[in-house]
């Protein structure tokens, strides 16, 4: 090609930085392990539901979310707000959607330990306290989590996607509190 | 009494493990175990399913290293439908390889590894952790995070995506890179070269130099290495010849397709990890600290240590240097963090060097695939270790047989070693407190294990079983998780 000749590919914006974003809602968990991947179907079935203002960015974090906050929580420019939306095994009903109060997680060590799980409060308290961030995590009762790789969510996980939806939506609603 | 001490679970690593140490009668460390107790059954789950697919579908296995499976999975396919990718599809794979490895390189040493090192393993576990380097540093976590961030948009700008990549696939890369685009990504990739110049230089005379005693002593063990060279005997990290190193440092090297002739996994009945040994030594397999049988290490200091030379200037320099303080093989464990900061450096040169290759715009990236019956091994040097897909395929092209083999799996008897060694080491008289614990947990981080993608066994739902002896060898209690 001439190098005076412009690539038109080149016009392709670049990716989205989600760091500047005023609010950043953050699906995780694993595709491949049954109800554990409510986090990244639910980013999917939001953005095509639409309703989400231009300001509030979505993300897939799959299995990587820990990079992503530890990345967070170390920039300069971050979210106002990050809101986490994910699986957790609590006993409640299956699809039951709940949003999980920070302040109810102890920080126990067992917080820090993994690269991709979640509720990983130690570090999403701190991202609240010496960041300055408010934090949000909402939450569905899994149905079951299968002992080896399974991919697809239970049917009542599935039918959550609505309630989340709205649960979500009222938490960017909300004026910041921090 | 004997006494079990259990350090569960391993903060900051990517899974689920779990250290149990037994302790005799004098409170001295008779044995420990690191245990894994993450379950997933992948290899079962590719089955039946389309080979070139497989790239897309691996990068879900664990989001810490996508970009590993991604291509081992493109280079396990490429094998089996019997493509070669054109050169720019090939470097275009390379350079994601290399950036990925910025990134990764940058977390371990800086945020997981980094946490001892900057705040000290006496730390509170509470602020020992990217927070507490944030707060102990800023300047320094201000760095780290723009670094990792230019590494996430670069390969945003080459790949269309970073977190869970799409763009490799059997018979090169789906997405050419403009003029333009190249461009943007050459600046940041001499940002980031410019940020690990800085970072191994800041280590050797900030962080290195408070640690060479513990380096000495913490999770010492001699074993052989494993790692990927080119035919000249220099470092590579997409492609080559696996070197299979003894712990005298002779070594032979071979084609990743014959990989079951030269090591075979031992399963034990308290992991559910597999153990694999250098079945080709002949030796068979032991972990005793004492008489070590087949045990060889993966990972940044075991591809230090297998490679002749580093073909980027500055990496080889430091591998001079390295090799001058530590000799060839160097054995000592804490040292992982040094190596990873001369591979952190061979990578942003690299990329630098095939960002400024003029075939790396061009716009022959692949070569189009008819499904065929067939078997490929494709492999690559992930950060955590030698990284092998193994696939057989029908004549549609569906997977009818999968293995792999990743890199902590690799590292999975030389971990447990390592934490042995250093607990004897440093837990005496049943006398022991948090910064010893921790210590033991360092020999461990120094391998940046990540067990959730090492686990791959299917039969049965009890991920651990840990058996407590007494002084007499006998069971006392067995305990499962």
């Amino acid at each position: 090609m001439n190098s005076m000749e412009r690539d038109p590919a080149d016009d392709r914006p670049e990716p989205e930085r989600l760091e500047e974003k005023e609010t950043l809602v953050i699906g995780c968990g694993n595709v491949l392990i049954g109800d554990d991947g409510f986090g990244p179907a639910f980013i999917k079935h939001l953005a095509e539901r639409g309703g989400v203002p231009e300001s509030v960015g979505l993300l897939d974090a799959g299995t990587g979310v820990r990079k992503v906050l530890f990345d967070l929580a170390l920039s300069e420019r971050r979210p106002r707000r990050i809101i986490v939306v994910d699986a957790i095994d609590v006993g409640r009903r299956p699809g039951e959607v709940f949003e999980i109060d920070l302040e109810g997680i102890p920080a126990v060590k067992s917080d820090d330990f993994s690269m991709h799980q979640l509720p990983t409060s130690n570090l999403l308290k701190e991202l609240r306290e010496e960041c300055g961030v408010e934090v949000r995590v909402a939450a569905v009762q899994v149905e079951s989590i299968p002992p080896e790789v399974k991919a697809g969510l239970s049917k009542p996980v599935a039918a959550a996607m609505g309630k989340a939806a709205e649960l979500v939506l009222e938490m960017i609603a909300c004026p910041l509190t921090l | 009494m004997a006494k079990t001490l259990t350090i569960a679970p391993v903060s900051r690593l990517e899974g689920h493990a779990k250290v149990t140490i037994n302790l005799d009668d004098k409170g001295d460390v008779a044995d420990t175990f690191v245990n894994i107790v993450e379950l997933r059954g992948f290899e079962k789950f590719c089955l039946g399913r389309p080979v070139e697919e497989m790239p897309r579908i691996v990068t879900s296995i664990c989001g810490v290293c996508p970009w590993s499976h991604h291509l081992a999975a493109s280079k396990a396919g490429d094998a089996a439908l019997g493509l070669t990718p054109p050169p720019t599809g090939r470097k275009l794979r390379e350079l994601c390889n290399s950036i990925a490895y910025t990134e990764e390189h940058i977390l371990h040493f800086f945020f997981l590894a980094g946490a001892d090192y900057v705040l000290g393993p006496g730390a509170d576990y509470r602020t020992r952790n990217v927070i507490g380097i944030a707060q102990a540093a800023p300047e320094i976590g201000k760095k780290v995070v723009r670094n990792r961030h230019l590494g996430a948009r670069m390969l945003g700008i080459i790949s269309g995506k970073s977190i869970h990549p799409v763009t490799s696939m059997p018979g090169g890369f789906s997405k050419p890179l403009t003029a333009g685009e190249r461009d943007t990504a050459l600046k940041m990739a001499e940002e980031v070269l410019e940020f690990s110049k800085w970072g191994i230089a800041w280590a050797k005379s900030e962080v290195f130099p408070k640690y060479l005693d513990a380096v000495k002593t913490v999770g010492v063990i001699k074993t052989g290495y494993m790692g990927t060279v080119r035919a000249d005997g220099s470092m590579d990290l997409y492609d080559g010849k696996i070197r299979l190193m003894k712990p005298d440092g002779s070594f032979e090297d071979f084609e990743d397709s014959r990989y079951l002739d030269y090591i075979e996994e031992k399963v034990l009945p308290w992991s559910y990890l597999k153990f694999p040994y250098a079945k080709k030594w002949g030796e068979g397999f032991s972990m005793d600290l004492d008489a070590p049988k087949g045990i060889y290490r993966t990972n940044t200091l075991a591809r230090i240590n297998a490679c002749e030379k580093i073909s980027t200037p500055l990496a080889q320099k430091e591998l001079e240097e390295f090799r001058k303080a530590f000799g060839r093989p160097c054995h000592l464990t804490l040292l992982y963090n040094w190596a990873r900061l001369i591979e952190l450096l061979y990578n942003a040169e690299y990329a630098v060097q095939l960002l400024k290759d003029p075939q790396i715009t061009g716009k022959e990236t692949r070569v189009s695939a008819k499904p065929k019956a067939g078997r490929g091994v494709g492999h690559v040097e992930a950060p955590r270790g030698t990284l092998i897909h193994d696939y057989e395929t029908d004549a549609e092209g569906m997977i009818v047989n999968a293995n792999l083999i990743v890199g902590t799996t690799h590292n999975n008897a030389p971990i447990n070693m390592a934490v042995k060694h250093a607990a004897k080491a440093l837990i005496k008289g049943g006398n022991y407190n948090e910064e010893l614990l921790n210590t033991v947990e360092m020999s461990i981080r120094a391998y940046d294990p990540c067990f959730s993608c090492a686990t791959h066994n299917l039969d049965g739902r009890v991920a651990v079983k840990i058996e407590v002896k007494g002084p007499d060898g006998q069971v006392q209690r067995t305990l499962a998780n």
